[in-house]
């Protein structure tokens, strides 16, 4: 091995001398290209060189150096005739957003690393896997296919097959095509019509080696015209400015147009007859006749070509505008008349003219050929994206007579007057703003951004962001002690909470919550702070949830107590009554261990109050009535007198009013049997002690007492609005427009219909209950009805769902129409499905439910040694003993990248004492980290279990020779895909 | 600062090594049914001190100590056992913090509240991983309880709630955990196929074993943090150093290679095969089965029971208090570096046959005095301790022994208060008083 990559560095080498000898009598390098260089790549091939990792990818260019000409069949050429090299360019397309904003990808598509991984090669690699010589803007090259180059590439590598394999080469199956080439929900969408026939496109694409094949012809540049004339750099330069989006993709723009294939274009059998015809006897691809037209160099041979510049461009930027050497500096390309002076010349139709005016006999229509390579600096007219407000909860100013509310969509905080009653004001803050507080001497506001992973803090006075800082994943509730020296932070993906210190805002400790961490509610007497958590604990397979409440001591921050709610889980919104006896919290009652064929008694889904005393006991109740449930209680507040609780119904758009008085009475005359096996699950007595439900609009969320003590404000999440109560008359009296757009788009209709339990029997859930804010709730389920507890399911999320395809851990349904038609009302809802215009509305919102961003490695990140050695594990197809592991048991294989899904049934040996079949639908593992418990019953409570306990005959990948650290490594690697 | 004794000298014989680490393999099962110390030859040669009912010194050489200067001695024990609501007799850990102390058992986790005088347990029923709690370390910050559990992994004891992470649902390198330390936001666990680190922010597991560090064993007895560094003691590795800025190893091996006697006394560790570390003001202090050690960062000084009086060269543990005190857990008793500059050592050994306590103090190996206590250590088989303030908590064989600090010093002081409190004891014993 060693040998080879000698020998490849040698090869490399040597193409290098060749093309500064190409350029020999040109002047020194480049301005540009040295700034770049020094910058950028010498570091990347220092540091590679310093460390001798490989393999690495090595660009089309360098393959092109044999695989090109007649003696290899015009291999190079004909690559770049295919759409595969014009992949990444065609992601620059309005198409190319729609896809992205449909599939909820919040990235440019070519920032965005799930387009990047069918449209780009190496797009998960490493900066130092890349040599300078590749180019993601080449899209889809040979080692997309054929494995990063590095190792094979020698020519004695090459012409030795077993040699190549072993060093990297891979030959591609009709299955590698459709890991990217299967249908594609956000693709089909859009691109309506375009279909994909494998075994002819298997045939179109076939480019395979002459029996005998020669290499090619070194190529040929022109001489340089004179030694300052400016030079050639290429147009792969140019694109480093003109290839933003700020640019209008003006490379992208270039790349699909047909001047970037006129080089290749040479090498198609048209082109030698055109040739032959007009007495060129050479082959085209070589001949200086045909290469003052199709090249930019013989087009305009200028003073000389940079390393940067390649023939195979074809007709490049500087073939019009002129060789870039001196133009191309910013500075320069800034001051129009310096541009010029340096030599960018303008195109007129005399420019395009000199080549095609009665070239080949074919008519040339100056206007219309212009408007097919437009390439206009701005970009064109964008559709305005309507962004709606969702407010989720709110805070009231302690001092002055404000509410702030927290809008998700908006990404603001908005002000509301409590004596006007209308909003005043709107503060752009984070990503997803959720959670907000105030600092107890009101002169500060602290915003946690869900999607950011941080915490904004406000001046309220000036009403602007001071200061951001980054918390644990994905931040939800927050609340400082009673002295404003901590401030408290939920972070619900990472199930803990955040100790920051309120001066300095530095974190000063990190406290182990239970699952999803989520509301917090400090007692009257400052002293504990109490957490819901909305997931239920680790449980043993098959058992019922338990949901806990983390205790704090608010004055040591630490963990006092643990208290358990058995049955519960979904706590949500807590509060604690104002004689600090006890806190009340929204809880729901998932019988998940029952078919869903119970919902028909009222009895799948309940939902309800915790009462949690101060001595550490829980109770619950019920908020469900007979026939009138009430789905989704997301938060609760306790009026000043302590007389009621108000609990917010987010899918039945209703504020219940329970009387506290009756309902603790109710719970303290009871027998312990009734407080624990009665009331918790009993659906008449809420009838005793709920008064009243109020009205609100869409989705209402947050609940918060006014500063004024009289009225109770409600967030309605998708009415951008709030609604008003009036304690005393206990009254919906005013609606508050936030402001947000008055259109009801088809997704957002989608998204109300999620939120909305109307689809189910007795309104006991909606989409949103088991997949609160489009995750998870944690839960396994036995949704079949052909017996209790057969085939039972973990819950899946619905972040980034759309391109996973097929659905069901059975993977039987192909669509999410079809998951989320007839089967949801056979199996879930019980009375009629969505109607047609409702599922259209519906899968376009689950569509867009967002991935956040992978915690483990940013875009752009190199791995950590850790998560290297893990790739390679992932990768690796020779197990620790030797044995070559089968392809169809590599873990690459089914976990294919971007989306690490083939998207196929397979039997991986997880087939259990309760499953009717033994296959199951290939799971992605975008995000993994965020989503246990594991494998399609959810029995695996972490990653490791899945191979340490659920995988003794090494079906689901060869693992069981691995050490402990390798194990360690590979779900190292796991958590950054 | 007066040298320690002897300049080359010979600690034991291969016999002896041998014997005693078949001891030791007893040991870790059984306490020995005789446990009562031999004599050592240190104090077969010192004066002998008549041993009164309240035990004071008599003649002129231990009046002549304490006016030089002697330690502190503790006279007040309490004993704890399973009549004090213990889950076993067989101690394993004790980790004092604020007013509870927590004790890792054979069969069970106990906490001793001091302020209410109650003792709380956990057994496997109670939702406790493991039985065997081998190793216990308390998060400064927040307060939860690690566990190492011998056999079990590692357990973290939060607020009620028991999370247990072992080798099949985390990245714990093996099951089997002696000792647990806390650094910084991080967990360290001992384990017999090298050591773990857990991120506790991050939830990332990292594994050290041969691989990844100087680790020619990796079988992983002791682990201790402070001040930037972590050591690790390891049976046939000596002790490792890993510097928490650099994430650099140093290693510390015997200098005489794997010979079972110490040929250079002084030029190293006393052995490669080590049980324990502590590391506090930057000295470093070192327990084998063939004696101890302490470092200074320049110097070594190896601490043999032949020359100082400790009570045996089997050292199960140790926990340093300053630079210049550290307690050693013998399997013979309870050994104390009281005062490292003037050679002053203190034991605590209990009389099998008369169940009374007694302290020795030597000096540069010379016997000074004995104190004799109606109650002492409650074991002479030694196997954790840990210091709480002014007082100490001595895990053994058969019960947990609490050393009540009452007017506890640092190093020495003439005719210190305790002396004269044994030499006219109060009528109303305080330690008889003490629920037992």
């Amino acid at each position: 091995m060693l040998r080879q990559i000698r020998f490849s560095r040698w090869f490399r080498m040597r193409s290098e001398v060749m093309r500064i000898d190409v350029n020999a009598g040109g002047r020194c390098a480049l301005a540009l290209l040295a700034g770049v260089l020094s910058t950028w790549l010498i570091p990347l091939e220092t540091a590679r060189a310093q460390e001798d990792k490989h393999p690495f990818f090595v660009g089309a260019a360098e393959c092109a150096k044999c695989h090109q000409g007649p003696g290899f069949g015009y291999q190079h050429s004909r690559m770049l005739l295919t759409a595969h090299a014009q992949a990444y360019a065609s992601l620059a397309l309005p198409e190319a957003k729609e896809i992205a904003r449909l599939s909820g990808i919040p990235q440019e598509p070519q920032e965005a690393l799930m387009c990047l991984g069918c449209h780009a090669t190496a797009a998960e690699a490493e900066n130092w896997e890349k040599e300078p010589t590749f180019h993601v803007e080449d899209g889809v090259q040979c080692e997309k296919c054929h494995g990063a180059g590095s190792e094979y590439m020698a020519e004695e590598v090459m012409t030795d097959p077993k040699a190549a394999m072993a060093a990297g080469l891979t030959k591609p199956v009709k299955d590698d095509c459709l890991n990217c080439h299967n249908v594609k929900g956000s693709h089909a969408g859009v691109l309506r019509g375009k279909t994909f026939d494998i075994d002819a496109e298997w045939e179109r694409f076939k480019h395979p080696t002459p029996d005998v094949w020669e290499y090619p012809p070194e190529p040929v540049l022109p001489e340089p015209v004179a030694e300052q004339a400016p030079q050639n750099i290429g147009s792969m330069m140019c694109g480093k400015c003109h290839g933003v989006p700020e640019m209008g993709y003006q490379y992208s723009a270039w790349r699909r147009s047909p001047h970037a294939d006129a080089h290749a274009v040479l090498a198609t059998p048209r082109a030698r007859e055109i040739a032959k015809a007009a007495g060129v006897q050479e082959d085209p691809l070589y001949a200086a006749d045909c290469l003052k037209c199709h090249t930019t160099a013989y087009h305009d041979p200028a003073g000389g070509h940079a390393e940067s510049y390649l023939l195979d461009e074809g007709v490049g930027c500087e073939a019009c505008h002129g060789a870039g050497s001196e133009y191309s500096l910013e500075a320069i390309m800034r001051d129009e008349p310096a541009a010029l002076q340096a030599g960018l010349k303008p195109v007129t139709r005399e420019t395009c003219l000199q080549c095609h005016e009665n070239a080949h006999g074919k008519p040339f229509d100056y206007d219309e050929a212009v408007k097919m390579i437009a390439h206009p600096l701005k970009h064109e007219v964008q559709t305005t994206t309507v962004r709606y407000k969702n407010p989720l909860r709110l805070a009231a100013h302690p001092k002055r007579p404000e509410l702030y509310v927290t809008c998700e969509s908006g990404n603001t905080v908005i002000v509301v007057d409590t004596q006007r009653w209308e909003k005043v004001a709107e503060i752009p803050v984070g990503g997803h703003p959720t959670g907000v507080t105030f600092h107890p001497d009101g002169t500060r506001a602290f915003i946690t951004n869900r999607l950011d992973d941080t915490v904004s803090v406000i001046d309220t006075l000036q009403r602007q962001v001071v200061a951001t800082t980054t918390v644990g994943d994905e931040p939800h509730g927050l609340l400082t002690d009673a002295s404003g020296q901590y401030l408290f932070v939920a972070n619900t993906s990472t199930d803990d909470i955040s100790v920051l210190d309120v001066n300095s805002l530095q974190e000063v400790k990190r406290l182990e919550a239970s699952r999803n961490p989520w509301s917090m509610a400090l007692s009257p007497d400052g002293t504990r702070l109490l957490i819901t958590n909305t997931l239920p604990r680790f449980v043993p397979f098959r058992s019922p949830p338990v949901a806990e409440l983390t205790m704090l001591n608010a004055e040591t921050a630490m963990v006092e107590q643990r208290l358990v709610a058995q049955g519960a889980n979904l706590m949500m919104g807590v509060c604690w009554h104002p004689s600090g006896e006890f806190a009340v919290c929204t809880i729901n009652r998932t019988n998940n261990l029952v078919p869903m064929t119970r919902l028909l008694q009222g009895w799948t889904i309940t939902n309800g109050l915790a009462v949690i005393w101060r001595d550490g006991r829980v109770d619950q109740v019920l908020l469900d009535e007979p026939n009138l449930c009430f789905p989704d209680p997301t938060d609760v507040t306790i009026t000043p007198d302590g007389r009621y609780a108000l609990a917010t119904s987010s899918g039945s758009n209703r504020v219940a009013v329970v009387d506290l008085t009756i309902l603790i009475s109710m719970l303290e005359q009871a027998t312990e049997h009734e407080r624990t096996r009665v009331f918790p699950n009993h659906l008449g007595k809420p009838t005793e002690f709920i008064v009243k439900h109020i009205e609100t609009q869409a989705s209402p969320r947050g609940i918060v007492i006014a500063p004024d003590g009289k009225h109770a404000v409600v967030a309605n999440c998708l009415d951008d609005s709030l609604t008003l109560i009036d304690l005393a008359r206990l009254e919906a009296i005013k609606r508050i427009d936030l402001g947000g757009p008055q259109e009801v788009t088809v997704t957002r209709y989608g998204e109300l219909l999620f939120h909305n339990a109307s689809i189910t029997f007795h309104r006991q859930f909606s989409c949103h209950t088991c997949h609160p804010d489009g995750h998870v709730d944690g839960l396994t389920y036995d949704i079949q009805s052909e017996g209790i507890g057969l085939n039972p399911v973990d819950n899946r999320t619905l972040r980034g769902i759309l391109d996973t395809a097929p659905f069901k851990w059975a993977g039987t349904n192909p669509s999410l129409p079809r998951q989320c038609g007839a089967r949801l009302a056979v199996f879930f809802t019980k009375i009629q499905p969505f109607t047609p215009e409702e599922l259209h509305a519906l899968d376009k919102y689950v569509c867009t439910i967002p991935r956040p961003p992978n915690r483990y490695r940013p875009l752009g990140a190199d791995l950590t040694p850790a998560q290297r050695r893990g790739k390679a594990v992932f990768e690796r197809t020779v197990a620790n003993d030797g044995r070559v592991i089968p392809r169809e048991n590599r873990c690459v294989t089914c976990h294919f990248p971007p989306l690490y899904t083939d998207r196929k049934v397979r039997n991986v040996g997880t087939k259990m004492e309760l499953d009717t079949e033994d296959g199951f639908d290939v799971p992605h593992l975008n995000n993994i980290y965020d989503s246990s418990p594991y494998l399609h019953n959810g029995i695996a409570d972490t990653l490791e279990e899945i191979w340490t306990v659920y995988n003794p005959e090494d079906q689901h990948g060869v693992t069981n020779d691995m050490t402990k650290d390798e194990l360690n490594d590979l779900i190292q690697y796991l958590m950054t895909l | 600062m007066k040298a320690w004794p002897g300049s080359r000298c010979v600690c034991g014989t291969l016999s002896v090594v041998l014997s005693l680490l078949l001891a030791a393999a007893g040991a870790a099962q059984d306490p020995p049914e005789s446990p009562a110390a031999p004599p050592t030859p240190a104090a077969q040669s010192a004066p002998a001190l008549p041993a009164a009912a309240a035990a004071a010194p008599s003649d002129t050489t231990a009046d002549a100590a304490a006016a030089e200067g002697l330690p502190y001695v503790y006279t007040k024990w309490r004993h704890f056992n399973l009549e004090d609501g213990l889950p076993h007799d067989y101690i394993y850990a004790v980790a004092p913090h604020g007013s509870k102390v927590w004790i890792g058992t054979e069969d069970g986790l106990a906490c001793y509240d001091k302020e209410t005088d109650t003792m709380q347990s956990w057994k496997e029923k109670d939702g406790l991983p493991f039985q065997a709690v081998a190793g216990i370390a308390i998060d400064p910050k927040t307060g939860d309880v690690w566990l190492g559990l011998f056999g079990g992994g590692l357990a973290r004891f939060s607020g009620g709630r028991f999370d247990h992470f072992h080798q099949l649902n985390s990245g714990l390198v093996n099951d089997v955990v002696y000792a647990v330390a806390i650094e910084n936001d991080h967990v360290w666990a001992a384990t017999t196929a090298g050591a773990s680190r857990y991120n506790m922010v991050t939830k990332k597991w990292s594994i050290y074993t041969e691989k990844n560090a100087p680790m020619e064993e990796i079988w992983n007895y002791g682990v201790c943090y402070d001040s930037g560094k972590v050591f690790l003691a390891i049976w046939g590795s000596g002790v490792l150093e890993f510097d928490v800025a650099t994430e650099k190893w140093l290693e510390y091996l015997d200098p005489d290679g794997e010979m079972e006697i110490d040929l250079y006394r002084d030029d190293g560790i006393v052995h490669v095969i080590t049980t324990s570390v502590s590391y506090v003001e930057k000295i470093l202090w070192v327990s084998s089965y063939f004696g101890c050690c302490r470092y200074d960062g320049r110097h070594w000084r190896g601490l043999y029971a032949h020359e100082t009086g400790l009570p045996s060269d089997f050292t199960n543990n140790l926990k340093a208090r300053s630079a210049n005190e550290c307690w050693f857990a013998h399997d013979k008793g309870l050994g104390v570096v009281a005062d490292f500059p003037s050679e002053t050592v203190v034991t605590y050994t209990r009389d099998e046959t008369t169940l009374r306590g007694k302290a020795d103090i030597y000096r540069a190996g010379k016997l000074l005095q004995t104190v004799d206590m109606e109650k002492g250590v409650c074991h002479n088989f030694i196997v954790d301790l840990n210091h709480d303030g002014p007082d100490t908590w001595v895990a053994t064989g058969k019960g947990l022994a609490w050393g009540i600090g009452e007017g506890y010093y640092p190093g020495l002081q003439s005719n210190p208060q305790w002396l004269e409190q044994v030499k006219s004891p109060p009528v109303a014993e305080p330690v008889a008083s003490a629920n037992q």
